[in-house]
């Protein structure tokens, strides 16, 4: 009968809340583009980050080098920007692996069940019982870091969580009424895939993805940090970091410049997620 | 004892300027009882929030009422706390959700009694008795979800009534009520009534208005259209709508597609059912259950809820697996040959795609030309930019009229219909059913409709399957398929 919350529900207006949200994310987004750009353009204008200038051993920022140089008078800015696209794109990577793999295998459990079932969570349960770092940390040493190893790790590492999440979610898709009409309609499993589920894991999948963008990059740099992850002379922002510490009281911008780039990624990445669980 | 208990003198509630109530002098007096009939959307329930005091805070009140001798300013949404549940009580709509989930029976009934401290002997002894009196003696230590939709309506009337109030408001008390729970509450209510209590009931089911007696108001868009006395209104209705509502109840249908007598047994067999049982848990719902559908057959399955209506239907279009037997579909019903239709009608479509694509992947699917859509929408009155729209923004009756259109578009020779008109109002039922029985009227499909209403098995159906009755007798399954005519 006449339910007495529905006009109430019709006309809520966006609270002061939602509209603080939106305003955060569209900031994130435009920061985040700016570093995307900076990212994608920047290896191909500056100069080579491997090109060392002796020389110019530890010079202060100047209006042609705004991040001065480093210990072997290496472009700071150059490097920078090779750090942040191999951040980006090699985070990207990992996330849209862990992310396909483990939405197909969530989806594939919900659905068939039985010893597919079984199986699945059996392996999903080994990968939540082990740390995901220790996970990377295992792929790498016996990969000998390499950018392959880095990736399989963590990839391995974060499939996981989509797959839990994906199948808990499409199990009550599935079991829904709506489905069940579909199967009588004889509509087929890609009407279900594309109707039913995806509407309804995608602001799921997309604020788990925004998270693990955020984890992988972090978990790149802590593992170039502790000189497991990448090796030198390659520019990744954990080494980055490490290599700039015993100069910290001299040329400060030299460990600055990393690290402010990991914690904008960071928090553009965060801020990007919708508060409402749409 | 006719002392009047509650008179509203004028109520108006509005939304942004929209009338959504307007009603003027409504006198209830102690022992006759007063009941409200409308559709839905015409502020019937509206109003009994706004004579309690809790409309939302976005609705603007205005009005009088008096209680015995006191009045109150209907705007005034405070004023009236002190009389809850002492003086004016309200039961809700849906029982089952109204009572807490988390606590048990007898401590939610207790809390009502008046001077009710925490374990407080009285309080609880007053519950026990007020649940007792109810038949619900055993019942105390329970929590509401091991109920039946008829017990948690009873312990919510406790709850409601055991703190002494003489005026009653019993809002849409029927909705998911099988007979034999309708009965025990008209009872109750009838005997609050009688005790000197005042009663005023909202609901859209004509037979609890006739079983209460009393006088009966007529809502309509906001406003009364008629009023009187119960037998006075209903069997000789003045005003057009009062006339249509009456008209509505199934009992009283005259449609073209209604058959005056069952065909003979004479189609090719669609499901064939031998020797089905089915149990959950220790409680068996049906053994040994044979039957035959025909094309072009309408049956009925009938009986009490929690007696397994609906999984034989599912059992019958082969989404439940029985624990015995077998059901064997002919080929005819394959390739979505075989329609369901769901109690809600909204659960049954995909709720973040918008209709007209959930649609067109029908279409696609069965190679249905979009003409056919057309008319199929022009038929059962339903205009084409609904489809545009998303499931939650569309009323149930049109919804489940989409879902009669859609269930038509394979063209199937079977359709499953799961008490698919018990959520609507009497004329939405009746439209809603008409254009479902002329669509398989047209095309020779044949019909399981599983209600709980007999009149309406009794309208839609030639056969029917009543296993209320197989349950209490335990006799021969096939006795109890009988004809309706």
């Amino acid at each position: 009968m006449t339910t007495l919350t529905e006009p109430v529900l019709e006309t809520t207006q966006p609270g002061r809340r939602q509209r603080a949200s939106t305003a955060a994310r569209r900031a994130s987004a435009v920061l985040l583009g700016g570093l995307v750009l900076f990212a994608a353009v920047g290896p191909l204008l500056l100069a080579d980050p491997a090109a060392q200038a002796l020389d110019r051993y530890l010079e202060a920022p100047s209006l042609t080098e705004p991040l001065g140089r480093d210990e072997y008078g290496r472009s700071v800015l150059a490097r920078l920007a090779h750090a942040t696209r191999l951040s980006l794109v090699l985070a990207g990577l990992c996330v849209a692996t862990a992310l396909v793999v483990g939405t197909a295998a969530g989806i594939l459990a919900a659905w068939r069940g039985s010893w597919i079932d079984t199986v699945l969570r059996s392996v999903s349960e080994v990968f939540v019982a082990m740390p995901a770092l220790l996970v990377v940390l295992l792929v790498a040493a016996t990969a000998d870091g390499g950018v392959w190893a880095l990736y399989v790790g963590i990839a391995l590492a974060q499939w996981v969580e989509y797959f839990r999440m994906v199948r808990a979610r499409a199990a009550i898709v599935l079991g829904s009424p709506a489905v069940e009409a579909a199967r009588l309609l004889d509509l087929g499993w890609w009407h279900v895939v594309r109707r039913h589920l995806w509407p309804d894991l995608r602001p799921l999948l997309t604020t788990l993805a925004s998270l693990g963008m955020v984890t992988s990059i972090l978990a790149m740099s802590t593992l170039g940090f502790v000189k497991v992850g990448l090796k030198p002379p390659r520019a990744e922002l954990g080494l980055m970091v490490t290599e700039s510490f015993p100069y910290y009281d001299v040329a400060p911008w030299l460990s600055l410049a990393p690290v402010a780039v990991l914690f904008l990624l960071t928090v553009c990445f965060l801020g990007l997620r919708r508060t409402e669980t749409a | 004892m006719n002392a009047t208990a509650l008179t509203i003198d004028r109520v108006r509630v509005r939304h942004h300027g929209a009338l959504l109530v307007d009603v003027a002098d409504i006198a209830v007096a102690a022992g006759r009882p007063l009941t409200i009939i409308g559709e839905s959307g015409s502020g019937k329930s509206l109003l009994a929030h706004a004579v309690m005091g809790t409309t939302p805070a976005e609705l603007e009140v205005t009005g009088a009422l008096r209680l015995g001798a006191r009045s109150f300013d209907l705007g005034d949404r405070r004023g009236r706390r002190p009389m809850w549940g002492r003086e004016l009580a309200l039961l809700p709509q849906e029982p089952a959700t109204a009572l807490d989930p988390t606590m048990r029976v007898r401590s939610q009934v207790a809390e009502g009694v008046p001077g009710f401290g925490w374990r407080s002997r009285g309080a609880g002894e007053r519950a026990d008795a007020a649940l007792g009196h109810l038949g619900l003696s055993g019942a105390g230590r329970a929590y509401p979800h091991q109920l039946s939709g008829g017990m948690a309506q009873r312990v919510a009337f406790a709850a409601t009534t055991v703190g002494g109030a003489r005026v009653l408001i019993v809002d849409e008390p029927t909705k998911g009520l099988d007979p034999v729970a309708l009965e025990q509450l008209a009872d109750l209510l009838a005997e609050h009534c009688a005790g000197g209590g005042a009663l005023l009931t909202i609901t859209h089911d004509l037979r609890l208005a006739r079983r209460l007696g009393g006088d009966v108001l007529v809502m309509r868009d906001a406003s009364v259209v008629e009023r009187g006395a119960v037998a006075d209104v209903l069997n000789a209705p003045a005003h057009d709508y009062t006339r249509r509502l009456v008209g509505a109840e199934p009992s009283r249908w005259q449609l073209p597609w209604m058959r005056v007598s069952a065909p003979e047994p004479e189609g090719r067999p669609l499901v064939t059912a031998a020797g089905l049982s089915k149990a959950y848990g220790d409680q068996a719902l049906f053994e040994d259950l044979s039957l035959t559908i025909r094309a072009g057959e309408r049956w009925a399955v009938s009986g009490p809820s929690g007696v397994g209506k609906t999984t034989l239907g599912n059992v019958l279009l082969g989404l439940v697996r029985p624990d015995g037997g077998v059901v064997e579909h002919a080929p005819a019903l394959r390739h979505g040959r075989i329609q369901k239709l769901y109690q809600d009608p909204a659960a049954s479509f995909p709720p973040r795609v918008r209709l007209g694509v959930a649609v067109a992947d029908v279409l696609a699917r069965h190679q249905v030309p979009a003409e056919r859509l057309r008319s199929l929408l022009a038929a059962v009155g339903l205009p084409e930019g609904l489809l545009e729209r998303l499931p939650s923004q569309v009323s149930g009756g049109e919804l489940q009229r989409l879902a009669i259109v859609r269930a038509m578009l394979p063209a199937p020779a079977l359709v499953v219909a799961d008490e698919a008109t018990s959520r609507l109002d009497l004329v939405t039922q009746e439209t809603t059913t008409d254009c479902l029985m002329t669509e398989l009227a047209d095309r020779d499909c044949a019909l399981l409709w599983v209600t709980h209403d007999r009149d309406l098995a009794g309208a839609v159906a030639d056969q029917l399957l009543d296993l209320g009755a197989w349950a209490q007798g335990r006799s021969s399954p096939t006795a109890c398929c009988s004809s309706t005519k």
